[in-house]
């Protein structure tokens, strides 16, 4: 347990140093959501009602949007070789890894989402909803990233082959986090049926993907 | 078994026998397939002669998913036993696979349009068949990004492996997703309620597809063992080339 703390608070700290390093997927959302209604148009009715979707859309791409730094810097300076012999072993420690990273640039996304859906004119109890369901969708999110991340490792233009991976294995979750926002604004009761099954969906995420991670790794270390 | 066909000299005496032979089994099955659902067969009662898209159609959409299925298969006995047989076939199958997922897309908006009035529709089965083609891209370009012959191998296994369950999950999400709008005005064929003239065509369709499919991916993977095999031969004869002539810097 203690080995997996130091990886998480590694993590956080490598996320911290450095300026602004954290704020990238957090102004990466809040400038895309900012620019949404400039694409679509300023009726409010529209906007309320592509409102959620668009936001948990938005989420799933600013996660993507930093998942080739997940594993790419360890793998190229051979930090990942030295975890691959820790007693803790590779599932346990890229699941500390991922979520390390994960809550320390994320964690605005669900504060973010609830004012922005006030603004684009979502009811204040369905944009909680909202801000609900999408932090429920952040481990999953980010560990389907970091598995992508991980069997993309080291790649030339990565990015590409990151969302290629990513965005099939995503689609669950934003179904089930958009639907939240959806069904919530639209006074719908399957509002809580949808975070729960978003709730479920990360779960089964933190369950499965850190042994997917753990495979990946050893395969791309040969 | 897996182990006594990996040897890849056994595999080609195998794959010399088989091509053929799948190869004429599918051609008759083809041509009768085609003859049964596009001169044999009734027009349906509502949807008139667009039925027959339908024999083209459900096969293409039923390889997508068996040929996924194979190759997840195939995957996993390679992660599992090494065998790079295994690996080789997973590689193949990739893109016969992804055609037969376009080809499924493609009758399939052939139909909808006089069916539904539209190309395309977001309804559950549509998007999820997207989604299919996408793990299939996502594999390919694995494949094609790492250089390392072993490392591609055992990266691309991993992710074929977790597409299965992402699959899984993708279409029961789906459907769900889909029941949050109205639900679509498809027609549905639900297997038993067929007719059996329409059952006939399609049965013999499916199997002419099964074979082709089969065809295809022995004759790709003799071709592959065959390229692997002269690409040996063309190493050792420039060895030897240089031995004989004993070139300095020489690392063999």
């Amino acid at each position: 347990m203690t080995g997996m703390g130091a990886i998480f608070w590694r993590e956080v700290r490598l996320a911290w140093a450095g300026g602004g390093g954290p704020a990238g997927p957090a102004a990466f959302f809040l400038a895309a959501i900012t620019l949404a209604p400039l694409a679509i148009g300023p009726d409010p009715d529209l906007l309320a009602a592509a409102g959620p979707g668009l936001m948990a859309f938005a989420a799933l791409l600013s996660v993507l949007q930093s998942a080739e730094r997940l594993y790419g810097e360890d793998f190229a300076d051979g930090t990942l070789d030295l975890y691959a012999l820790l007693p803790l072993g590779l599932p346990l420690l890229s699941l500390a890894k991922t979520l390390g990273q994960g809550v320390a640039t994320l964690w605005p996304l669900p504060f973010i989402a609830l004012l922005g859906g006030l603004m684009y004119g979502v009811p204040p109890l369905p944009s909680l909803m909202l801000a609900a369901a999408m932090a429920a969708a952040i481990p999953a999110l980010v560990l389907l990233a970091g598995f992508a991340g991980a069997l993309a490792a080291g790649v030339r233009r990565g990015g590409l082959l990151i969302a290629l991976i990513a965005t099939p294995m995503m689609v669950p979750v934003l179904i089930f986090a958009a639907g939240a926002g959806r069904a919530g604004f639209e006074g719908d009761e399957r509002a809580l049926a949808n975070l729960g099954l978003t709730a479920a969906v990360s779960l089964g995420t933190i369950a499965l993907a850190p042994f997917g991670i753990a495979a990946a790794i050893r395969s791309r270390l040969g | 078994m897996w182990s006594y066909f990996s040897n890849p000299q056994r595999f080609d005496g195998l794959a010399r026998r088989v091509i053929p032979v799948l190869g004429i089994v599918t051609l008759l099955l083809l041509a009768a397939g085609l003859w049964l659902s596009f001169f044999a067969s009734p027009p349906d009662y509502q949807q008139g002669e667009t039925i027959r898209i339908m024999y083209v159609h459900v096969p293409a959409a039923y390889m997508a998913m068996a040929i996924y299925a194979a190759l997840a298969g195939a995957s996993f006995v390679y992660f599992v036993w090494r065998h790079s047989l295994a690996d080789a076939a997973a590689e193949v199958m990739a893109p016969i696979g992804a055609v037969f997922t376009v080809l499924a897309l493609i009758t399939g908006s052939l139909w909808g349009k006089p069916m539904w009035g539209t190309w395309w529709e977001w309804d559950a089965r549509m998007t999820s068949v997207l989604v299919l083609l996408l793990v299939y891209l996502g594999y390919m370009a694995l494949r094609s990004a790492l250089e390392d012959a072993q490392q591609a191998a055992r990266a691309a296994a991993v992710l074929a492996m977790a597409g299965v369950v992402n699959l899984v999950i993708v279409k029961f999400s789906v459907d769900w997703w889909s029941s949050l709008h109205q639900p679509a005005s498809v027609i549905r064929f639900d297997g038993p309620t067929i007719h059996s003239s329409q059952l006939w065509p399609l049965g013999v369709m499916a199997l002419a597809y099964t074979g082709l499919a089969a065809w295809l991916v022995f004759y790709r993977l003799r071709t592959r063992t065959l390229v692997q095999k002269a690409r040996q031969i063309e190493r050792r004869r420039l060895r030897e080339a240089r031995q004989t002539q004993g070139e300095p810097g020489d690392l063999a």
